[in-house]
């Protein structure tokens, strides 16, 4: 009956449309509830129709509608229900990519994830790897992977291009020789972006096995996989040497005998005449390789690193540091990183270079050197990331100056906000909680917002095996 | 952090304040009243004037305070009164976990730094002068009935006005109708505002309020589908306007037209009824109107016996700036609520709210209301002049069409529900074991799902 009259409601509403009485379109049906009188059957007539089309005729879609599959249920589990309003808070403090990364990493380093409903990651946005199968959900628009436990040239496909490069980093980690064979025959079907990064994961455990791969990724289409295979064989020790660039490039620098054996070597960089000289140099050392730069000026590589000039000028510097990050072995880019965290004032330019080279632990130990010395929390954080193990931290050089600077609020001695929330980051459980007590003996009330990165990590378990 | 009633005194931008808060600092109007494990912190809920309480808190540290009331006053006689509570010891502050809103707070403060001044010290103000109750008005029997004639000759006035008001305003639904709905839909705001200005000088001003906001419902449709929406649309003030006419009294139909009762005049309404209940609260949704009024909506869910939903409806001026949320969507709390009386209903004021929240685990979301097809219709079909009603639907997940529209689909049965709005994220990315949502007949809005990653809320 409802459906016979929806369908004699076209004519009606046609009529309305255009203007004028829909009263003779009228369903017959309802021909004695309008009555006689005209003006008032055109009012009834669109009540009654008003009335049917709300409430009965509800929209029906454009084709078929289709469910996006389940979110995937993380290898680790999302924080308890009760710590999600202080996380939420963070996140909205955090907005910044990088800052929200430091946060994600302190959860990755104590065994939880963020809840979905809090935060879900864009596809491509730099997260850690438990994350991957988010963002593959979210790039296929929700379509289920079907993908198996383990990374193999069988399973190559049905993986994400996300959950591919975690499980690929994994399976380099546990068989570096496996994932080599692996990327041998796969390497070649990826797209140059998705190559580049793969091949981003062959550092973890390069060695002398990786070379023939490498040599034949020399001659490949993309620049970008060319440099970064040549930047990884010169890690090996493979690079070009001898040739004219390293000369030019040595020349710019003069090596010195210093000490009173005169055992000490030091280089001394040339006066830079012009600003086209500078920009040379600069070139050379973003393109050469490390060893070759050290073999051109009569070095080891071990000696140019105890030989370069810290502290003289900062783009030099950082041109270094990334020279070593990109092409030296893993024993120089961790002297390097002594190097420039030894000394009182740290580049933060430099060393930000050099530290996605370094393993958790070492970024700890070169974080910890400052840390003892007078760096603050928020310099400590741009070295760790939101590492959340070290202990005693509020027993620190910067502990006492952030204890200082809350005594003396009202002086208005710089926020200590991003102290406290750096702070929040950095420390273990227990240095958590032993900060908390020393800012409550401080005055510092419990439900203060600025304390919410301290209380998070206080109340969070640590839920990965101890090292 | 001990502060006296000096310090009160002087915190008072006047003298009325002082009394004001005299008058509020009883226990009986207050509730969750509570303290921070520290003493620094101290709030509470006052019963003010709306459906919502104020929510009221204070630093004692530096006598920083805020209330979600929208008086110019600052301090307000909210704080004041509850600064009195304390100082006075009136009422019993239990330590407690800082609730969110104070915590919200407190980080606003810290970021703008500002450190609110003590008010200057202003003379000849003695509080305990202000506490002395204005005398009881003498009761004259004669001046009553010769009120209550009045009163009576003005609510007829009031009914003659609204019903010429209701008659010019079919006159222009059938001119909208004449001159055809293809130009109504392109004109649509400027001929809503003409007899919209109508209704408002016809006494009628709830439904100029449904008219002025009119053309943003039909708007927001797709454009194929807005001469069906203006058919809906239309005939809705139709039967509102025939409804009143067939009972002008019925408090109903009155407030749906003219205006609500105040909430005197419903606390003394022995129809109201009563609901002391378990309460989650869905979701708040604050609009600024037309008129200048920001509506702030506090959709609420019965967790047990009782109307299902109820609706704490309170209106401040915009120019009264953002104010704080009353309620954390999510929360659960026992509180009793008087509802406007209505044939299913909805509209409420909350009266009292118990200190302590849900103990234990939070309450499970009843049960969906079966079955569906009714539970769509129904409510729209007994009162066909509310654009949508809240309704609590079975499990399902949200799909998309070709078009990449979001639909609600049941996990049993066929029904297709349109989703206003987007769904991205989690919500399309699971089951929903419950949902509430607002049904308007072509739109369902969600106010708050149950999943198995838990609760998400919504707008």
């Amino acid at each position: 009956m409802a459906d016979a009259i929806l369908d004699a409601l076209g004519p009606v509403l046609t009529r309305w449309t255009m203007g004028g009485s829909a009263v003779p379109n009228a369903p017959a049906a309802w021909s004695d509830a309008l009555g006689s009188d005209a003006s008032e059957a055109e009012l009834r007539l669109l009540a009654l129709s008003g009335q049917l089309l709300g409430t009965m005729a509800i929209p029906e879609p454009t084709g078929e509608v289709r469910p996006l599959g389940d979110i995937p249920v993380l290898a680790r589990p999302p924080l308890p229900d009760a710590l999600r309003p202080r996380a939420r808070r963070l996140l909205q403090q955090l907005r910044e990519p990088s800052a929200r990364r430091t946060l994600l990493d302190f959860l990755d380093a104590r065994g939880w994830t963020l809840h979905p409903g809090d935060w879900m990651p864009r596809p491509g946005e730099d997260v850690p790897e438990v994350y991957a199968a988010w963002q593959d959900w979210a790039a296929a628009s929700g379509s289920p992977s079907f993908a198996s436990e383990t990374l193999s040239a069988e399973s190559w496909d049905s993986f994400g291009p996300a959950a591919r490069h975690a499980a690929f980093t994994a399976l380099r980690r546990q068989d570096p020789a496996q994932a080599n064979a692996l990327l041998v025959e796969k390497i070649a079907g990826e797209a140059p972006d998705h190559r580049v990064r793969l091949l981003e994961a062959l550092a973890i455990g390069l060695s002398d096995a990786d070379g023939p791969l490498l040599e034949s990724l020399a001659g490949d289409r993309a620049p970008r996989v060319k440099a970064l295979a040549a930047a990884l064989m010169a890690r090996l020790g493979h690079g070009q040497s001898g040739d004219e660039n390293a000369a030019e490039l040595a020349a710019f620098f003069l090596v010195q005998s210093k000490g009173l054996l005169r055992r000490t070597r030091a280089i001394v960089p040339q006066a830079m005449k012009t600003p086209a000289q500078r920009s040379r140099r600069s070139a050379l050392l973003e393109a050469l390789s490390f060893d070759a730069f050290a073999q051109a000026l009569g070095l080891s590589s071990a000696e140019l690193v105890g030989a370069w000039p810290w502290g003289n000028d900062a783009l030099a510097d950082s041109l270094f540091a990334a020279m070593a990050a990109r092409s030296a072995g893993d024993a120089i880019v961790a002297a390097v990183a002594e190097a420039l965290t030894t000394d009182a004032a740290i580049d933060p330019h430099a060393l930000a270079q050099i530290l996605p080279r370094l393993t958790p632990s070492q970024r700890r130990q070169a974080a910890l050197r400052p840390l003892h010395a007078k760096a603050s929390f928020a310099v400590v954080l741009t070295i760790a990331g939101g590492d959340g193990g070290i202990d005693d931290a509020i027993r620190t050089p910067a502990g006492t100056a952030l204890l200082a600077a809350l005594k003396a609020e009202d002086a208005r001695q710089g926020d200590p906000a991003s102290e406290l929330l750096a702070l929040g980051l950095l420390a273990s459980r227990a240095a958590a909680r032993q900060a908390l007590e020393h800012l409550a003996e401080m005055g510092l009330i419990a439900s203060d917002p600025r304390l919410d990165m301290l209380r998070l990590n206080a109340a969070l378990e640590d839920r990965r095996p101890t090292e | 952090m001990a502060i006296d009633l000096t310090a009160v005194e002087q915190l008072a931008t006047d003298q009325a304040s002082l009394k004001a808060a005299a008058g509020l600092a009883k226990a009986g109007k207050w509730s969750g009243v509570g303290a921070s494990q520290d003493g620094a912190l101290i709030w509470g809920e006052c019963a003010g004037s709306g459906a919502n309480p104020y929510r009221v808190m204070a630093d004692l540290r530096d006598l920083g305070n805020k209330c979600t009331c929208p008086s110019r006053k600052f301090p307000c006689k909210h704080v004041l009164a509850l600064f009195w509570l304390h100082v006075e010891a009136l009422l019993p502050f239990p330590a407690a976990e800082t609730p969110e809103w104070v915590t919200e707070w407190l980080g606003r403060r810290r970021s703008t730094g500002s450190v609110p001044k003590l008010a200057a010290p202003a003379s000849d103000k003695d509080l305990h002068a202000a506490r002395i109750a204005e005398p009881e008005p003498v009761h004259d029997a004669k001046a009553a009935s010769r009120r209550e004639a009045a009163s009576a000759r003005r609510a007829e006035d009031t009914e003659r006005t609204i019903l010429e008001a209701l008659e010019a305003l079919e006159q222009w639904v059938r001119d909208q109708l004449r001159l055809g709905l293809a130009g109504f839909v392109d004109d649509v705001t400027a001929r809503c505002r003409r007899i919209g200005a109508r209704l408002v000088d016809g006494k009628a001003a709830a439904l100029a309020g449904q008219v002025d906001e009119l053309p943003a419902r039909l708007l927001a449709l797709p454009t194929g589908d807005r001469v069906r929406g203006a058919t809906v649309e239309l005939a809705r003030l139709v039967l509102l306007a025939r409804a009143f006419r067939a009972a002008p009294r019925d408090p109903e139909l009155r407030r749906a037209v003219a205006s609500a009762e105040s909430r005197e005049t419903l606390l003394a309404d022995p129809a109201a009824p009563r609901v002391a209940a378990a309460w989650e609260v869905l979701s708040e949704q604050v609009r600024t109107r037309r008129d200048g009024l920001v509506s702030q909506t506090t959709w609420l869910l019965n967790l047990t016996e009782g109307p299902r939903f109820a609706m704490l409806l309170d209106f401040f001026p915009a120019s009264a700036g953002r104010r704080a949320s009353v309620f954390t969507p999510g929360e659960q709390f026992v509180g009793e609520l008087l509802f406007y009386p209505a044939r299913s209903p909805l509209r409420a004021v909350l009266l009292q709210r118990e200190a302590a929240v849900v103990d234990g685990p939070p309450l499970d979301w009843p049960p969906a209301s079966a079955p569906l097809e009714a539970a769509l219709t129904a409510p729209l079909l007994a009162e066909p002049w509310a654009a949508e009603r809240p309704i609590l639907l079975p499990p399902g997940r949200i799909g998309f069409d070709r078009a990449g529209a979001p639909w609600w689909q049941p996990s049993q049965g066929t029904a297709l529900l349109p989703l206003a709005g987007e769904a991205e994220g989690l919500l399309a990315g699971t089951e929903l074991t419950r949902a509430a949502a607002l049904w308007s007949g072509s739109r369902l809005e969600l106010l708050a799902t149950q999943t198995p990653w838990g609760r998400i809320g919504h707008g």
